[in-house]
């Protein structure tokens, strides 16, 4: 820190979260910022790619020293064409200034549990910025089979609450907002706001038109997926669209009728869906926008059969 | 004609041992077909032809792909 002004610095974030830090007005300004992760870079040069990168443990450093949160510090370092280490292996796949709008994304993920759990794992690992949870149930012992966080230790406590220690667990740069809570209609739209995609992570097919509408009145596209045994599907429904669950019915005899109510959820089904869903949703707030739109990717792992149809 | 026959999740155990080229009358329609499987008709809640939604009113062709689907919601 080299104690020069940086009131004129409009880039910056307001240093809101650190309360504990006497000294930011010694944080520096941008140029700074900017050397210091050129030094922190000079010499790292991933091999296959002879890229420079910033290694894992200058991001969390130049937080301290620079008053900044990891996603600032990664997204001025993408800013100069240097990838942090953590998101090195998604290049090329994602480009750096994809990896900029991950950082920057809003994503509203409504259940935490088999397939809310895959997916907040991944868009987390991805760099996705900021993502809002919600979930009111507690893990139970019948979960185990397939929900990454339901563990031996989590039984009995909040989904929201044991997401949110693993996201702290694996990239500070994603601010994950949980909520522990079940959501009606009205809570769904606010919960929706302001987010650029909503996930229908949901279990059953209770609740799933109502976040329908809730995305639409948001006027966000909605990812959806569900199981039932080896098969599942994964759509994408922008606002005005039919939603699969619209198809299924919320009526008693409908509720009771579903599939994995005799067939199940096992876990590599679950998994399957929320790779899937995760992966459409990167490509939303990525910028390339969803390649199921309109559409549901159907799968069953019993016979290894994938197709995308029209609904 | 011969059709080709998918039956996800639940409605798997209604597939025939011919689904792969399942013979049926040429004009056969979804609804018929539903019911030449034995399916009770409110346990298909979307069906598929050649890869688009359709109704059961459809008229089956030679070589068409049928898909039906259940109510599927786990998570």
């Amino acid at each position: 820190m080299d104690g020069s002004d940086n009131s004129d610095n409009s880039e910056r974030s307001d240093c809101s979260d650190c309360s504990d830090c006497s000294d930011c007005s010694g944080r520096g300004t941008a140029a700074d910022l900017e050397a210091a992760i050129r030094r922190a870079a000079q010499e790292n040069v991933e091999s296959s790619t002879a890229r420079l990168f910033l290694p894992l443990a200058a991001v969390e450093r130049l937080c301290g020293e620079h008053c900044l949160s990891p996603a600032d510090v990664e997204t001025a370092s993408l800013a100069l064409g240097i990838a942090p280490e953590r998101y090195l292996r998604n290049f090329e796949t994602y480009t750096l200034a994809e990896q900029v709008r991950f950082l920057r994304a809003h994503v509203a993920l409504v259940g935490l549990g088999g397939l809310g759990g895959y997916v907040l794992e991944l868009l987390c690992r991805a760099g996705v910025g900021n993502i809002r949870g919600a979930d009111g149930d507690e893990f139970a012992p019948s979960n185990l089979n397939r929900q990454l966080y339901g563990t031996l230790r989590s039984l009995g406590g909040f989904k929201a609450a044991a997401a949110a220690a693993r996201v702290a667990q694996i990239n500070p740069a994603t601010e994950f907002m949980p909520v522990a809570a079940y959501l009606n209609g009205q809570e769904m739209e606010q919960f929706c706001a302001g987010a650029q995609v909503c996930v229908d992570a949901l279990g059953g097919l209770r609740d799933r038109p109502a976040l329908a509408r809730a995305a639409a009145a948001a006027d966000i596209p909605l990812v959806t997926a569900a199981v039932a045994g080896q098969g599942g599907y994964v759509a994408t429904v922008l606002p005005g669209q039919a939603s699969p669950a619209d198809f299924f019915g919320t009526d008693p005899a409908s509720l009771a009728a579903a599939a994995e109510n005799t067939m199940g959820t096992p876990a590599p089904a679950v998994a399957t869906a929320a790779a899937i869903l995760s992966a459409e949703v990167l490509a939303i707030v990525c910028g390339r926008g969803p390649q199921l739109a309109g559409s549901m990717l159907l799968f069953d792992l019993g016979q290894m059969s994938f197709e995308k149809v029209r609904l | 004609m011969n059709i080709t026959i998918k039956c996800f999740a639940s409605l798997s155990r209604f597939t025939p041992p011919d689904a792969e080229a399942y013979p049926v009358e040429a004009g056969l329609t979804v609804a018929g077909l539903i019911d030449l499987l034995g399916i009770p008709e409110e346990d298909i809640k979307l069906v598929f032809v050649n890869g688009s939604h359709v109704e059961r009113s459809v008229s089956l062709a030679e070589g068409d792909r049928v898909g039906l689907f259940p109510a599927v919601g786990g998570g």
